[in-house]
């Protein structure tokens, strides 16, 4: 395996398997993770982004089941792992924040002993003055101004953006090489979102963290992302360096979600929506997921799913128009892209 | 809301008046003959002149005012009269089961909330497993059987085809120091005090203890690397005590009628048969005195409860929080 990459996913598919059968939330995605990176992953609500990383943490759901593929950190598949090592993982390999901050703490436990908790898990040898330190010193780093008196007060004392920072020191209590942030920044305002994302990056550079960054708002990618990965009814459509993404996308499906930023729209005179909702996935469409809703749809599509072609080296998409028997059809946004490289 | 201790010891001695308003009213209100209680059959060959003077000498011939103003002048200096049937003073009566009524209610009492506390997390900690399932069928069962029914079944069975087990009474006769002979005749009627409430109160806690479960900081705190079991204890069962103590105060009428039941059908020797037997003869001062103490634990449970539900939850104590935003503005 290559050292170069903190976490690889290869081929990963969960299903749920409710009463009206099987739903193929995440199918056959394949994604690595660099040291030291931060990858995006964007998609719209219920493409199955959080499924993706809850199975990474080992967190599903009873009636959701990992159906196959291999999710390797320093070569070791992590689905071979027993509860109690899953565990050791938790927290100290691969660590998770959630949405929303307001309900992710123990509204009745303070928050040093929140925080603590997880210290004391993965730092057995440390005492009790060790353990306060160490909380303390992490109320800092997640920018919490007078972490001293700030340890014995409960969720309900802070703000929203503050609960995140805490859920944050909690995220790093034991120093974690992977940080999986699952739309971290969505129930936060803006003026706050921005404050937080710019703590996690600087954070990140400081600790030569990888980053999984969920979300299903390109603004905030744009402002984060080293990578990024855009999924679509629990498939990767197309995935590449932030750059590329941005000024050179691919996947039709990549295009209407630009559209629909405020920075695009104005170049083009209205703000743009994809037409139609995403599929149900209670058997998943055949061919192309994203075939009833693209407008460049041809007939291949809706029968055979397109494999990923490559663009540049550090670019792939899915999507046939890439096929060398497709007509040319050039990107609403070369103009755009063309017109901001140059400048 | 935070009430002040003031204020509930208020609300208590207002409660406490009322009750003992209604009961000595309703007592005397209703149809039947104090005189039978205190004369026994004498009463019915009586003369209308020889019951009236009785009555007077009983105190009952008065206006029900005049009566009520009197028991309470008599009470409040710790007279509360006499017993018509055991022609004894009515403490003197009560003190006697008080204890033999504590011992089966109150253990009782506490041993169904410390099973249904133990069932609860295990059913929550195994849900939708056949362990739970099964435990949930049983569960609605024996919650549905009726007390004196139970309890008659249990006779049946363990005392008079398997002569296993003593079928009434609080201890064989001449043994009321023996341990072994109390805990015997405990053993029945404990069954069905505790069978009886059991299951209501644990799958209360089972549904608490799932929605606590369902909650977004059991993600985070699994993905700080906790376990499903540390989590239980730690967070969810910590976050289901406030009401859990509460279900216990509110639950406290449910299990003392219980108790009464279960010591009709047994013939135990308790508060509850002493209750039922003063209801049934016109036994005035005795029924108030064990309706008023009844009434009192009952109160006295939900005005706890709130209080200790209270000191818990850290959410319910509003001085602090407002001591706290000072704080942070400084």
């Amino acid at each position: 395996m290559n050292k170069q990459y903190a976490l690889e996913i290869n081929n990963l598919s969960v299903s749920f398997f409710t009463a009206d059968g099987e739903t193929e939330a995440v199918r056959d995605v394949s994604l690595s993770l660099r040291q030291g990176e931060v990858l995006a992953l964007v998609g719209e609500s219920g493409c199955g982004k959080s499924v993706f990383c809850k199975a990474i943490m080992g967190l599903l759901s009873k009636d959701a089941r990992i159906k196959s593929g291999e999710i390797l950190k320093d070569d070791r598949d992590i689905r071979t792992l027993s509860e109690r090592e899953m565990q050791l993982l938790r927290g100290s390999g691969i660590s998770m924040i959630f949405q929303d901050p307001l309900t992710s703490l123990n509204p009745t436990m303070t928050i040093g002993r929140q925080i603590a908790e997880a210290v004391k898990l993965h730092n057995r040898e440390l005492n009790r003055q060790q353990i306060k330190a160490k909380v303390l010193e992490l109320l800092e780093l997640v920018g919490i101004p007078d972490a001293e008196s700030r340890y014995d007060s409960y969720p309900y004392h802070f703000s929203g953006g503050m609960r995140q920072r805490c859920v944050m020191a909690i995220a790093l209590a034991a120093d974690p090489q992977i940080l999986i942030a699952d739309e971290p920044t969505t129930a936060l305002d803006v003026t706050i979102q921005a404050e937080i994302l710019n703590l996690l990056k600087e954070i990140q550079k400081k600790r030569n963290m990888s980053i999984l960054f969920v979300t299903h708002d390109l603004g905030v990618v744009a402002k984060i992302a080293d990578r990024v990965a855009v999924m679509y009814a629990g498939k990767i459509v197309e995935y590449g360096m932030a750059e590329e993404i941005f000024y050179d996308a691919r996947h039709p499906y990549t295009w209407g979600l630009l559209s629909a930023l405020p920075y695009y729209a104005r170049a083009k005179g209205e703000l743009q929506a994809i037409p139609g909702f995403p599929p149900h996935l209670t058997p998943p469409p055949k061919g192309d997921a994203f075939a009833v809703r693209n407008p460049y749809a041809m007939e291949i599509d809706y029968e055979e799913m397109p494999p990923f072609f490559p663009v540049s080296e550090t670019h792939f998409a899915a999507t046939w128009l890439l096929d060398e028997h497709a007509p040319e059809v050039v990107s609403p946004f070369r103009e755009i892209s063309k017109r901001r490289c140059g400048a | 809301m935070k009430i002040s201790y003031r204020r509930r010891i208020l609300i208590f001695l207002l409660s406490v008046f009322c009750l003992s308003v209604l009961v000595f009213a309703m007592s005397r209100l209703a149809p039947g003959d104090p005189l039978v209680s205190y004369y026994g059959d004498r009463a019915e060959r009586m003369s209308p002149e020889e019951k009236d003077r009785a009555m007077e000498r009983l105190g009952l011939n008065e206006s029900m005012v005049v009566q009520y103003v009197k028991w309470v002048k008599n009470a409040v200096s710790g007279d509360f009269g006499m017993s018509f049937k055991y022609k004894q003073d009515v403490m003197k009566v009560i003190e006697g089961r008080l204890v033999n009524t504590l011992i089966l209610g109150g253990v009782g009492f506490i041993l169904t909330f410390l099973l249904a506390l133990l069932l609860g997390i295990l059913c929550a900690f195994h849900e939708n497993s056949w362990l739970d399932r099964i435990i949930c069928k049983v569960g609605t069962i024996t919650s549905c059987i009726p007390e004196f029914w139970l309890s008659l079944v249990l006779i049946l069975i363990f005392s008079v085809n398997l002569r296993l087990l003593p079928g009434s009474g609080a201890y064989a006769l001449g043994q009321s120091s023996s341990i072994s002979s109390r805990l015997t005749h405990l053993i029945l009627p404990m069954v069905v005090v505790v069978m009886s409430h059991l299951w209501y109160y644990a799958y209360m806690i089972r549904n608490k203890l799932l929605e606590e479960i369902r909650q977004d900081y059991v993600l985070l705190a699994k993905a700080k690397g906790m376990s499903r079991r540390r989590i239980m204890y730690q967070h969810c069962v910590r976050n289901i005590m406030p009401a859990f103590i509460s279900i216990m105060a509110i639950s406290l009428p449910h299990i003392v009628e219980g108790t009464y039941i279960v010591e009709m059908v047994f013939s135990y020797p308790g508060i509850g048969t002493l209750s039922f037997e003063s209801a049934k003869y016109h036994d005035y001062n005795m029924l108030m005195v064990l309706c008023l103490i009844t009434g009192i634990v009952v109160i006295f449970g939900n005005i706890t409860g709130q209080a200790i539900s209270e000191a818990i939850d850290p959410r319910m104590k509003e001085p602090e929080i407002m001591e706290v935003a000072a704080d942070g503005s400084r």
